[in-house]
Order: C-alpha cells, then structure tokens, then sequence
C-alpha cells in the first residue's frame, strides 16, 4: 500500500494534477509519524502507512490554496466529507487518497501493558488481529483489541465511502463498541454530583492549550468565542470551571460536525478523557436526528438542514 | 544585560510592587471627536501628587478595576503639573468601560513606563512634528513641554491632519497654536465638509508642501502606520537622515515592564526599549517583522 | 566532590519527614491523574520507581498557571487593593531536574530584570531546590546541546546522584549545604563518589540527540526574512500552547480582571505567543500569520533572548518534542537552519 500511495503521490504532482499533498512520513520518535505537507515531489519518498499515522489530516487542508491531494483514513474521509458539507473545501480541489484503517495503535496503552515508556520499547509489530511488542530482548504479545484507541475499537467506518483512489483492501470494523466507550459508560452509571465531582477534577488540571480545538477539523472559527473580548464570555485563566464550559461549548459548536476521530483525547497533554463529552454529543446526534456526520456526503450539515416532519419532542 | 538602562529613572511603585496602580480619580473629561476622549485625572495620594514626574512619550497602564487594563501615552506635557491626561479612542473592552466612567471615577495608574522622547537631544534644534488623528497624543507633550521652554528650540513646524474636520483632536489645542507665533501650524482634512475652509489633504503631502529644512532639525512623526508609512520617504526625500525622525510604536501591551513577552519585535520590548524610536533604530530592529 | 554525604533510598521517606517540618516539600507524584509536583504527602515515595521526568514543569512552583496579584473593592472611600497574603514558609523542591533546574536560572533573569516581579521572587527567594540527576534520560532529551547535562548542578541548592540503592548528596550552595549539615546523613566513601562518578558519565552517554547550536542566533539571524522557509517549517504546527505552557523556559502571561469594580480580582496567568491573539491590536495584528508566530517562538529562543542574557533560552528537556500533537520537532528545525555561508561567518 505505501509503495502505491508514494508512486501516486509523486505523480500526482508531477502532472499538475494538484499542488499539495498531505500525508505522513516518519516521526522523530519511535513509533510516531508526523504529517507531511508538501508541494515537492521528491518528499513524496518519504510516505508512510501503518498503525501509527494517528493524526486528522484534514485539519490542515483549509489552510492550503490551490488542490491537494490527501491521506485520508475513515475517520479522516468523514471530516472531510463534514468540511465539504461546511462548503469550507471544495470536493474538485482535493484528491482523497484512501487508506482502509485496521485501527491505529494506541501508545500510551501499550506502555501501560509493558509498564515501560515509549522510547524504551524495542519494536511494535503488527499481523493481523495479534500485536507484538518487544522490550529488552522479550517478547509480548496481545490482541489488537487491546492496545488499540478506545475509538478505533467503535469505528463506524474504517474504509473511506467518499475517496478518489483506494490504496488498499477495504477493511471491516473492529466491531468493538463497548469497549470503545468505557469510560462513558462508567460515567452514566455515576450519581450526578459524584459525576460533577469527576469533572471538577478533571478539568481542574486543564491548561487551555486549546490542542484539543486546534486538532479538531471541525474547529476551523477564524475567531473562537474564548477569544472574543466584547463580549467576554469565559476569562482565558484555566480555572476549572471555566475549562468545564469552554469544553462544553465546543462540543456544541460541533455537535453534527464530530465524527468521533479521538484526535482532541490523544493531544491532551493533561489527560483529560475528552471524548467522553464528544461521544456523549455524538450519541446524542444519532438519536435525536438519526445523523452520522460525514457518511453521505450529498446530506446537509445536520443544524442547517430542517424537515418538515422532524421530531418535536426534544421541544420540552 | 538588557537594552535600555532605565535605573536611573524614577519609580513610583505602590507598596513596593510594580503591578500595584495607583489610585486615581477622573477630574475633567474632554470630548474630542466622537469615538475619543481625554481624560484629565489626579492621584488621590497627595504625596505622589506632589512628587509624580514623567518624560514626554512616556505611558502608563491605566486600570478600570473589574475590567482591565490597558496601556495610553500620558498626553498632558510634564510642563504643567496641575493635572494629568490621557486619551483614549473607543475600540475594545476596556476603552469602551473607560468611556462610560463619569468625572469623580476613580482608575488605576501603573507608571510611567517607556523611554519618552530623547527631549535633551531636541535642544537647539529645527523641530517638525508631524501627527495624525489620535496620533497627536502623544506628540501635543511633547509640543507643550516645547513652547514652555521655548528658548531652548529654534523653529517649530506643526503639521496635524484628521480624516475630516470632525475626527480633529484636541482642537483647544489647535487654537492656541494656531495663535502663537513661536510656532507655525499647518492643519489639514483627509477629507473636508460645509463648514470646513482650511486645507484639504493628505499629512504627507502637506508635509511635502510646506518642505522644511532637514539641517540641524528633527522630525517627530505619530499617527496611524498608513500615515507613517508615508511619512518617512517624504522626509528622506527632504534631506533627513534617519537618525533624525522619531516615531512611537504601537504594539498589544499588558504588563508595560518587558516581562510578559507580548509586544517584542525581535529582542527588544516597545514598552520598555520604545515606545519612542528613530527611524534608524526600526530599520535596524528585524525588519520584516514589524 | 569532597564532603559528599549519602542517604539509602530506604531511609528516604524518613529524610523527607524530616524536611517537611522545616518545609513546605514538594515531590514527584502521579495522584492527580498526570506526572507534576505535588505537595508530601508524607509516605509515598514510589515516585523512584517510575520518575523520568513530569510533565508540568516544577516553574509552575514559581510562575503558576494561575494566580492571584492583588484583589480590589469598592467602599465609601472609594476602591481599596489588597496584597494577597505572603507564603511564609519555605518551599522545597524535591528530585527536580538539572534542565528544569538551569532554566529557572532562565527566569530569573527576566523576572529580576529592571522591575523586579515581586510574585516570582518572593516565591523564588524562599525555596531550596534538591536536584536528583538522570539515569534515564528520554530519547526526546537534548540537554547536552544547549549548555546543560543530565548532572549539571546550575540552579539546584543540592544535587543527588543515583548509584542504585543510594543517593550520593552534595551541597552546591551555601543553603544547601547548611541543609545537608543539619540532616544527619552520613559521609560517602570515595567509593560511593566513584560509583557516582560513572553513573554520571552514563547519563551524558545516554543522552543521544545532538543539535549543533553553535552561532544559531547568527543562522537564524541570516534566515529570518526567508517568507517561504518560514512557511515550510510551519506548516504543520496546530498555534495550540502545548509546547509555549509545558516549556519550562516559557514565560508570557497575561494580565486579566475577574469580578466587577465592586469586588474581584486582578490575576496573572499563563499565555502563549503561539496563540493568534496573543499580539492582536484594535486595527491590526503583526503576527496574524502562522509562520510569523512560529518564527518568533523559534528565534526568541535562540536568538533574542540570547542577545540579551548570553544563554539559549532553552534546556533541552523534551517536552515539546514528546507532547507536540504532531511532532513538531525543535531539534529537527534546528538541525535544517541553514549553516552560515562562508562569506556570512560566525558574529
């Protein structure tokens, strides 16, 4: 599959038929890639699949003039689909290089597993649904279900519906959604007040990076409302409160543009478990407007599109 | 080793800590054009109203507590201590609450911060001061601290100009300059109205028409970047060197002390290197960057 | 290292009893979800069981994410401002690490600089920092680069050195070594400092990612105005604050009201140049660009801020190398600033 996106790639551009290409090439740690954006196609070498090309690279094609061509996984076809649907990207401009996703590899799980950090681990290795993990000479192995993200386990959709050029054989779903959303799970069996006592904590560590929003394609706001001064509708200081709402109002601003990729729990550097605010939003979605984001990409983006004969009962 | 070496200068800290403001209360409130207003205040310490001193140039960060503060150049001249002013265009959240404070509000005042205008180098010289709009806050100290020790300059070239007639500032001021004849003004409007019978035109190009000598002379220019940028070759073209044009800039400011990074250009900080420079100095600082 | 002491890592927790009714003590622990420092609780130590490094820098100790400067209220004689109350007691800093160590010696220069920051050196002034030198270095350290090491002792009162069931202590400032005094510790054999010796030179073998940062103010220098370069190594930066609020050299803030002008608070608390709003004007922003914001962060680093204090305003402690969400990698873009040309040369 690599070989096959690295020859399309390069002539992709030497054609002109575009002049971007997104994908990712070999991080600087182990075990890591990191995204790619380049017009020369020389780079295009450098290409890489596999279970760590963990990032949403769809999150940089609206800063990009001109036609690009991107790797997209399932997950990262559905946002772009979304973006489509946002009229942010035009569907002429961009060349989906389709990538059937076995789920990506979840580090800091495998860490947990080995009780050693990521630069002490030997070699990852992945066959079929078993995956190897060797540190100091040893030898481990573990089901894939075990170390791979929590969202990756759920996935809806792990080959592209929407793409140009599909670089592999499609791929079914893990098929594991339980597990995907334990933590959620946990949460709705809680007391309220023992559930805003979790948050409290949790957030209390937040910093405001602002990752979580910057990873996130759906947040693509030139201005984000936590910048807004007149009015000033949350103080820029990480008091825990103020950490709860601002995440609170994010997952609004994207209730029907989340497609669940999981980028906004992984760049956390406090780990805050994110995702079980989006999940919870995106469960929401799909029950009160039977909606999945970014599956049809001939739909309406859910809060602009109204019928006739919709349900009124969320109209209490 | 920083840039400017300011331990000469005199401080005025409350409780010993740089953050603390003084309290201060509004006393007279001026109503320059629609959307800008000066301020006259007074310190309510009468020991620091006694001993307060700043250069022309300098600025302060004046507080409305609750809702923040922000940094204004002192536009009152240090030659007239009975009170103090500042000005300041609506634009934000705390120039809009500043707005709505009446006379008797009481502000906070950190300062004087910045290096002020190098006035001892301005003796015995041409001077040619070249402001527009709000731009003449600073610049009208400085003028001010000028025709109060007027012996030590020699001629005095005023070029002011607004976008029209209403958005002039500090038009009192205008009057008596426009009388006093140790100093020639030249005012002009971007754009004019009914009433207005006096120049029409661009600062720079007035500038350009009252062609003052650059021997032995130094410009001082303020007002939006646009004028500036305007500015400064009609003045090379003149025959100025850029050691002798002076110019203030304007950066997003918080701490006012060259601490909390944000208005660096490359390693200096305008609000404790500047926020007055020459022209040579901005030439030198990483250009592209500002 | 004449009159070094040394303490076994069993009698430790009793060592740090003792020290926390001196001191307000401060050590490596993992309860509140994330690697940081975090008050003694008085008997965990297992912290020597799986310490590298924590992800918020012990300068959270000194400049807090958040704090108070002073609050204010309004009555009859108008608005009065309050101090908060001083923090009597002193602090210590328990096993932080010589690059977290060296780069609050980064700020204070700032903080001390011109207008003394009362907040930082009060909080400064009153605190004994223990350093525990690194036996583990990470794959994303590069302190060996920018003037540090994974024993240097810049900025610690005390530095502890890991021989395997001791800690070899010795005091590298007067405070420190009074403290070592008064601790009834016992005296390490020449062949304790020897062990200690070689521990000390593995750590610095270990530390395997170099960047030359020789005349870097001067490449940067010569490279600034590339637009197109600058583009190029910005592209897949996100403008979040990771690096800018985990970095423990990083040091803007922002200054903010909370309350009314009846009552409230001013507080500080920590920004970033990376934001887009960090220098946003009514009428204009000079860094509304990515690339510009990019640029700035790079070169204050490592070149203005060297202009001005003679040191890289960096410790290579890896931070943003391992938390970046896209690997943005500060030793890869160094490593890819242009050498100087012959006719440029080394300023």
């Amino acid at each position: 599959m690599q070989q096959r996106l690295r020859r399309k790639a390069r002539s992709l551009l030497e054609q002109g038929q575009v002049d971007w290409i997104i994908g990712f090439e070999p991080g600087s740690l182990r075990f890591t890639t990191t995204p790619l954006i380049t017009k020369d196609k020389d780079d295009t070498d450098r290409l890489v699949v596999g279970s760590f090309i963990v990032n949403n690279l769809s999150n940089f094609l609206i800063e990009l003039s001109g036609r690009v061509a991107i790797v997209a996984k399932g997950c990262d076809s559905r946002s772009i689909v979304s973006l489509i649907q946002d009229n942010k990207v035009n569907r002429e401009d961009i060349v989906i290089l389709g990538v059937p996703c076995p789920g990506i590899i979840d580090l800091s799980k495998v860490e947990g597993l080995v009780a050693r950090d990521r630069d002490e681990i030997d070699d990852i290795a992945r066959q079929d649904g078993v995956v190897s993990v060797r540190v100091g000479g040893q030898q481990r192995e573990f089901p894939a279900g075990q170390v791979l993200f929590d969202n990756c386990l759920g996935c809806e959709l792990p080959t592209p519906k929407e793409y140009d050029i599909l670089l592999g054989e499609a791929t079914s779903p893990i098929g594991e959604p339980t597990a995907s959303q334990e933590t959620l799970a946990r949460l709705k069996d809680m007391p309220p007040d023992e559930r805003w006592r979790f948050w409290q904590q949790e957030f209390g560590r937040c910093i405001r990076c602002y990752a979580c929003r910057n990873v996130c394609p759906a947040c693509f706001c030139k201005r984000c409302f936590v910048e807004e001064s007149e009015p000033q509708w949350l103080l820029p200081m990480p008091r825990w409160q103020d950490n709860l709402i601002f995440q609170a109002i994010r997952n609004i601003h994207v209730a029907g543009r989340c497609t669940d990729c999981g980028e906004c729990e992984r760049a956390c550097p406090v780990n805050i478990p994110l995702r079980s605010l989006t999940r919870d939003m995106y469960d929401i979605v799909a029950d009160l407007f039977q909606f999945k984001s970014g599956m049809d990409i001939a739909a309406a983006p859910l809060l602009t599109a109204y019928e006739v004969e919709e349900a009124e009962d969320l109209i209490r | 080793m920083t840039i400017t070496d300011i331990s000469q200068r005199k401080r005025f800290l409350a409780q010993g800590n740089v953050y603390l403001p003084h309290i201060a209360v509004i006393e007279r409130i001026i109503d320059e054009t629609p959307g800008i207003r000066t301020f006259h205040f007074n310190f309510k310490d009468e020991r620091l109203r006694g001993e307060f001193t700043f250069e022309s140039g300098q600025f302060g960060e004046f507080s409305v507590f609750g809702v923040g503060e922000a940094p204004f150049c002192i536009s009152s001249s240090p030659t007239r201590q009975d009170h103090l002013g500042f000005t300041v265009q609506r634009v934000g959240r705390v120039t809009n609450a500043l707005h709505r404070l009446a006379v008797g509000a009481e502000i906070g005042f950190r300062g004087p911060y910045g290096n002020g205008f190098p006035i001892n180098n301005l003796e015995g010289k041409n001077l040619v001061f070249v402001a527009g709009g709000i731009g003449l806050a600073p610049l009208r100290s400085l003028v001010w601290n000028v025709i109060d020790n007027r012996a030590k300059y020699r001629n005095v070239d005023i070029i002011y100009g607004a976008r029209s007639p209403a958005d002039l500032c500090f038009k009192y001021d205008l009057d008596s300059w426009q009388k006093d004849k140790t100093v020639n003004l030249f005012t002009t409007v971007d754009k004019g109205d009914d009433k207005w019978k006096g120049r029409v035109g661009f600062v720079p190009q007035v500038l350009e028409g009252v062609a003052p000598s650059a021997e032995g002379a130094v410009a001082v220019v303020c007002g939006p970047p646009i004028m500036i940028r305007f500015t400064f070759p009609v003045l090379e073209k003149l025959g100025f060197a850029p050691e002798q044009m002076l110019t203030t800039l304007e950066k997003r400011m918080k701490c006012g002390i060259g601490k909390c990074g944000r208005c660096n250009i490359g390693n200096i900080y305008v609000c404790r290197d500047g926020p007055v420079f020459s022209y040579a100095q901005i030439m030198n600082l990483v250009s592209s960057e500002y | 290292m004449a009159g070094s002491k040394k303490i076994k890592k069993q009698d430790l927790a009793q060592l740090l009893s003792q020290w926390s009714q001196e001191f307000s003590l401060f050590v490596p622990s993992r309860t509140s979800g994330l690697a940081e420092m975090t008050e003694y609780d008085g008997q965990d130590i297992s912290f020597l069981g799986w310490y590298r490094n924590t992800i918020i820098p012990p300068k959270a100790s000194f400049l807090p994410h958040m704090e108070e400067m002073f609050s204010f209220h309004r009555n009859k004689q108008g608005h009065q401002l309050e101090l908060p109350p001083l923090e009597e007691q002193k602090r210590l800093i328990f096993a932080i690490r010589p690059c977290d160590a060296r780069a609050l010696t980064i700020l204070d220069n700032v903080f001390e600089d011109t207008y003394p920051d009362p907040y930082y050196r009060g909080r400064r002034r009153r605190a004994i920092l223990v350093g525990l030198g690194c036996t583990n270095p990470y794959d994303s350290c590069f302190c060996t680069s920018v003037g540090s090491g994974p024993s240097e002792t810049t900025g610690v009162d005390i530095m502890l050195t890991d021989i395997g069931d001791e800690l070899v202590t010795r005091g590298t400032t007067k405070a420190g070594e009074e403290l070592i005094a008064g601790s009834g510790l016992v005296k390490a054999t020449k062949a304790d400092q020897k062990r200690a010796e070689q521990s000390q030179e593995a750590a610095r073998q270990k530390v395997t990612r170099k960047v030359d940062t020789r005349d870097m103010a001067s490449r940067l220098q010569a490279v600034f105005d590339d637009r197109d370069y600058w583009q190029q190594i910005a592209a897949k930066c996100l403008s979040c604050g990771i690096c800018t609020l985990l970095c423990p050299t990083c040091y803007c803030f922002d200054i903010n009201d909370e309350g009314s002008p009846e009552k409230g608070t001013r507080c500080r608390s920590l920004d970033s140049c990376a934001f887009p709003v960090y220098t946003k004007m009514p009428m204009e922003n000079p860094r509304d660009e990515k690339w510009r914001r990019v640029r700035n962060r790079l070169c204050h680093k490592y070149e203005f801020y060297p202009m001005l204090f003679d040191t890289i305003a960096c410790t290579g402690c890896g931070r943003c190398i391992r938390l970046c969400p896209v690997n943005w990698d500060i030793t890869q873009i160094l490593e890819g600033v242009p050498e100087l040309s012959q006719a440029e040369g080394p300023k």
